[in-house]
């Protein structure tokens, strides 16, 4: 088994997928005809959006991402060679700024924002591999 | 069309239907019925050759159906005469020749949607109707006495009334659907254990968990 896909159950799809073109430089891969499902463009794991109506088609119960409440307990993690620049990209397109580039005591850069939805999003620099 | 006679549980969902039900046999005899905002589970007698369409309309807009009546139209259905006494444009057409979305135009009054409710609809769906009323509150951007306001004022049924029928419906598909064990269901339904969703169970369609009737019309939700 292996991890394919991240989906995040969100109020407005495709919003969505125009915010994190703009906001984190991503392409969409597909959006499905009801704009109840689209995936990005991210490598193997594949982040992916879906409506909120979904949730309860799959017989789920979620509790919606809220932008104006604490977030929930999970983030998203983008890595890049330049955090600093994605980080300024990110905040400028409408990303809430939660916690600006920093230097880790194990040599990483981190830093967080929140999407449009409220969801945690880092942005951070590769871990040298320990040799 | 029924081939069969037989009965049918109709399971509440908090909606209103307009339907237009007649025999094959007798063609010109029409049946308008009208319900209110359903909170409890009712039987459906049927002949062979039944027929019906009709509307299940949003939530939201039980007010432009029953107007100042709302208030007493929980539970209530109207039949024939007293359907139309409701909507009296039922009594002029030619019903079989009636496109659905007509129908809707004869029968409500112009919509006054506040979309705070939608949202707030929206996000109980999705919740599971397990979303405390103080949060879904915050999402509506309004307090939970004006959202519960908004709930009656529209819908016909309050708001922790309406968050039981989504959590009756998806415990229910839970079971059926998903073959979720009754105690896991009763779990991930949000009921505090299992004689509390007996309860609902109780409440809401008439039977318990373990004993399922074996004829139930279960509503798609929000579909239109």
């Amino acid at each position: 088994m292996k991890l394919g896909y991240t989906i995040i159950y969100v109020a407005d799809v495709p919003e969505t997928v125009a915010f994190y073109e703009a906001a984190f430089g991503l392409s969409q891969r597909f959006i499905h005809d009801s704009n109840l499902y689209a995936e990005m463009e991210t490598g193997e794991t594949i982040l992916a959006f879906a409506g909120n109506e979904a949730a309860e088609m799959n017989g789920l119960a979620i509790l919606p991402n809220d932008p104006t409440g604490p977030a929930a307990g999970w983030e998203v993690c983008f890595v890049t060679g330049d955090v600093s620049a994605a980080y300024t990209r990110a905040v400028s397109h409408g990303c809430s700024p939660v916690s600006a580039p920093s230097q880790k005591p194990w040599g990483q850069t981190v830093s967080y924002v929140r999407d449009l939805n409220g969801c945690i999003v880092e942005i951070a620099s590769p871990i040298a591999q320990a040799s | 069309m029924a081939d069969a006679p037989g009965q049918s549980i109709v399971l509440p969902d908090g909606r209103c239907d307009i339907i237009i039900r007649r025999n094959r046999n007798a063609p010109d005899v029409l049946m308008p019925v009208i319900t209110g905002p359903a909170t409890r589970a009712y039987t459906v007698t049927y002949d062979v050759g039944d027929t019906w369409f009709g509307l299940r309309l949003r939530p939201e807009s039980a007010v432009a159906l029953w107007r100042g009546d709302l208030e007493h139209a929980v539970d209530t259905v109207l039949r024939g005469q007293d359907a139309i006494d409701l909507v009296p444009a039922l009594a002029t057409h030619q019903y079989c020749d009636l496109m659905l979305d007509r129908l809707a135009g004869l029968a409500l009054a112009a919509p006054f949607i506040d979309t705070r409710l939608t949202h707030a609809l929206d996000i109980l769906h999705a919740s599971g109707g397990r979303i405390r009323v103080a949060q879904l509150a915050r999402f509506a951007a309004c307090s939970p006495r004006h959202l519960n306001r908004l709930f009656r004022g529209h819908t016909g049924l309050g708001t922790k009334t309406y968050a039981q029928l989504v959590q009756f419906h998806r415990t229910l598909n839970l079971i059926t659907r998903g073959r979720v064990p009754i105690t896991d269901a009763a779990l991930e339904g949000g009921y505090a254990d299992h004689a509390h969703m007996t309860r609902a169970f109780r409440r809401f369609g008439g039977f318990v968990p373990s004993k399922l009737p074996p004829r139930l019309t279960l509503p798609q939700l929000f579909a239109q």
